[in-house]
């Protein structure tokens, strides 16, 4: 798409950040075309760019400057505004000065006038080798035609203001007229038209526009830190995102860093929506201050997972223990669930001791189911599982204990002082009932629990229940 | 605590009514006296179901979740009748629908997760039901509203059995 000759493209590629932006300014601060001052504001360099600009035009010989902006009153101005664009790119300034120097030399110092007309008719030999493929793409939307100058024309005229503001959006880079490919060509003109494009008008215009977008692009993409080859390889890269050559070049400028076809975009909000949403979980589920993705999904599961077994186990008490109707109630007591849990659970061996419903119990009760479940434990931990379950007590591990207890009821904190021990395990969870084993051990306590086919945490949920809910 | 909900057509008292009617039902069919421990166990799996269905209910299928759990105890509950007719009726049914959610998953697979978490995604999707069929994004929702539901569940059954036991 651009023939245009490496070294033109390497040129550009080195003057992009510099040449452009000081052609910009100059353009912006030129009051050739209206456009330029269009586009003055929308680039406006500071005043410390001036300084920089005056530097280099004091580094070049002032004649050829002077030749450069004689055709062009403005260029002066324009040039001392494209210092602050320098700025932002302060370490070209050797490449500014090389382009300088080959525009001046370019121009030959000759008589301003010729000597810009030939720059022209070089640049726009450029533009119609180089960017004929893309000036024909671009000059779709301008309406431009073969040659250069025409699109520059038409550039000029038309759409300098949608020019500027495309490229003041900082994120397009849209030049109707403009074809992302023709970043090169734009280079071309930046390294030639410091000043000499500015020769005319209309190939003022043009320059102009170039530069704008070029510019505008580097000031708002801020790719301060980007030499001109990344402009070039940006403007080259999105242009081979694009469809066509040509035209999506201009359709999408993104912001630096971020991709700019259309999947990339989705993606990109995809994973914001996911983001969302996990934001919206981590309050929902406790313990939610875990930073990374991954532990929060874990968390997630985690609960979800305990959640449904504290239904399950509600369920289960609710069929063993406090019985799902009310006109049972009066009902529920010694037989029932628990016992036909204990049945279940183990053919019945087990002693029916207590009222197996009643979860609650009182300090002599208490001690007599711990005595009672020590001695099952001693002789048939099933049966003791199925004792506890019997009354709506159930014996689990210490760390779904600590799940629970804090999952579901601050309160229940001093009574679970599971620590490490099983006895401690037990202790809080049957205490909380008003009863308690005394030293269950926890090999035993899973094995039972996997037996039994729940483990459930039976009375440890209805505790934190009856405890949590004063 | 007043067992009373303040809002009288929230998700709590929706899914309250309906459990305690469910409830209700249950218990008059079977009475708690009965010690046979395969009762027991049904008894158990019709109360998790009607908790399950009355919760699934409640929120009116308007949720993805909703719908596959009310459509699994549809065809459970058909299996159980033990109606060959029906019970091909389901299996067809089932096979189309798996068939869509394995088409939906290749799809989801190929346009790619982007996120990569992989192991715990499937794990999610197996605890919610009806995960299987949802893209990350859905699937974090219906969690979302899942977890809601569930401690809506476990709230409402505490607060039963504390009713009812002294």
């Amino acid at each position: 798409m651009q023939p245009c000759s490496r070294e033109m493209q390497t040129m550009n590629s080195l003057l992009n950040p510099t040449q452009q932006i000081p052609l910009q300014d100059l353009q912006n601060n030129g009051n050739s075309n209206g456009h330029q001052q269009i586009q003055n504001p929308q680039f406006d360099p500071t005043s410390s760019h001036d300084d920089f600009l005056e530097q280099m035009l004091s580094a070049l010989p002032s004649c050829s400057w002077s030749d450069l902006k004689s055709p062009w009153d403005p260029a002066k101005a324009d040039e001392t505004g494209g210092a602050n664009l320098d700025n932002n790119v302060g370490f070209h300034y050797d490449e500014i000065l090389a382009s300088k120097l080959r525009q001046h030399q370019i121009n030959g110092g000759g008589g301003s006038s010729p000597a810009t007309a030939a720059m022209k008719m070089m640049m726009q030999q450029q533009m119609m080798l180089a960017g004929r493929a893309a000036a024909a793409a671009a000059s779709g939307g301008g309406g431009g035609g073969g040659g250069g100058l025409t699109m520059p024309l038409s550039l000029g005229s038309s759409a300098a203001g949608s020019h500027q503001n495309d490229i003041v959006d900082g994120s397009s880079f849209k030049s109707p007229n403009h074809q992302g490919g023709e970043g090169s060509v734009q280079a071309l003109f930046n390294s030639f038209g410091a000043g000499s494009l500015h020769g005319t008008n209309p190939s003022s215009n043009q320059p102009q526009h170039f530069h704008h977008p070029q510019g505008g692009t580097m000031q708002q993409a801020q790719n301060f830190g980007a030499p001109a080859g990344t402009v070039m390889n940006q403007s080259q890269a999105s242009g081979s995102t694009g469809v066509t050559p040509a035209q999506p070049k201009q359709r999408v400028r993104a912001r630096r860093g971020q991709a700019t076809d259309p999947h990339s975009i989705a993606e990109r909000l995809r994973r914001e929506r996911i983001a969302e949403r996990m934001k919206a979980l981590q309050e929902l589920v406790p313990n939610a201050n875990k930073t990374d993705k991954a532990s929060m999904l874990d968390e997630i599961i985690d609960y979800v997972k305990f959640l449904q077994l504290q239904v399950k186990v509600l369920s289960m008490s609710r069929l063993g223990g406090a019985a799902a109707v009310a006109p049972l109630v009066a009902d529920m007591p010694s037989e029932g669930g628990g016992d036909c849990i204990q049945t279940s659970a183990n053919g019945g061996s087990l002693p029916r001791n207590s009222n197996g419903n009643q979860t609650s119990s009182t300090n002599d009760s208490l001690t007599v189911t711990e005595q009672q479940v020590a001695k099952l434990m001693e002789e048939d931990m099933g049966s003791a599982m199925q004792y506890l379950q019997g009354k709506g007590l159930c014996l689990m591990p210490i760390s779904l204990a600590t799940a629970i207890s804090t999952a579901t009821c601050h309160s229940r904190n001093p009574m679970i002082n599971n620590g490490n021990a099983n006895n401690g395990g037990n202790h809080p969870l049957l205490q909380s009932t008003g009863e308690g084993p005394s030293s269950p051990s926890m090999s035993v306590l899973t094995v039972q629990s996997a037996t039994i086919g729940n483990g459930v945490v039976d009375g440890s949920v209805k505790d934190a229940a009856s405890v949590s809910k004063p | 605590m007043s067992p009373h909900h303040p809002n009288p057509s929230s998700l709590k008292s929706r899914f309250t009514t309906r459990f305690l009617r469910a409830l209700t039902k249950i218990n008059a069919q079977n009475p708690i006296s009965s010690s046979s421990p395969r009762e027991i166990l049904q008894r158990f799996r019709r109360i998790k179901v009607a908790a399950d269905k009355s919760m699934a209910y409640s929120v009116r299928s308007r949720r993805t979740w909703s719908r596959a759990m009310r459509w699994k105890l549809r065809s459970r509950s058909w299996r159980q009748a033990s109606s060959v007719r029906r019970l091909k009726i389901t299996t067809s049914c089932h096979q189309a629908i798996m068939k869509k959610t394995a088409h939906e998953r290749e799809n989801k697979t190929t346009t790619g997760e982007g996120v990569g978490f992989g192991v715990q995604t499937d794990e999610l999707r197996e605890l919610v039901p009806g995960g299987e069929a949802m893209d990350l994004c859905n699937l974090l929702d219906e969690t979302a509203h899942y977890i809601k539901c569930l401690t809506t569940q476990v709230q409402v059954m505490r607060k039963i059995v504390d009713f009812y036991s002294p």
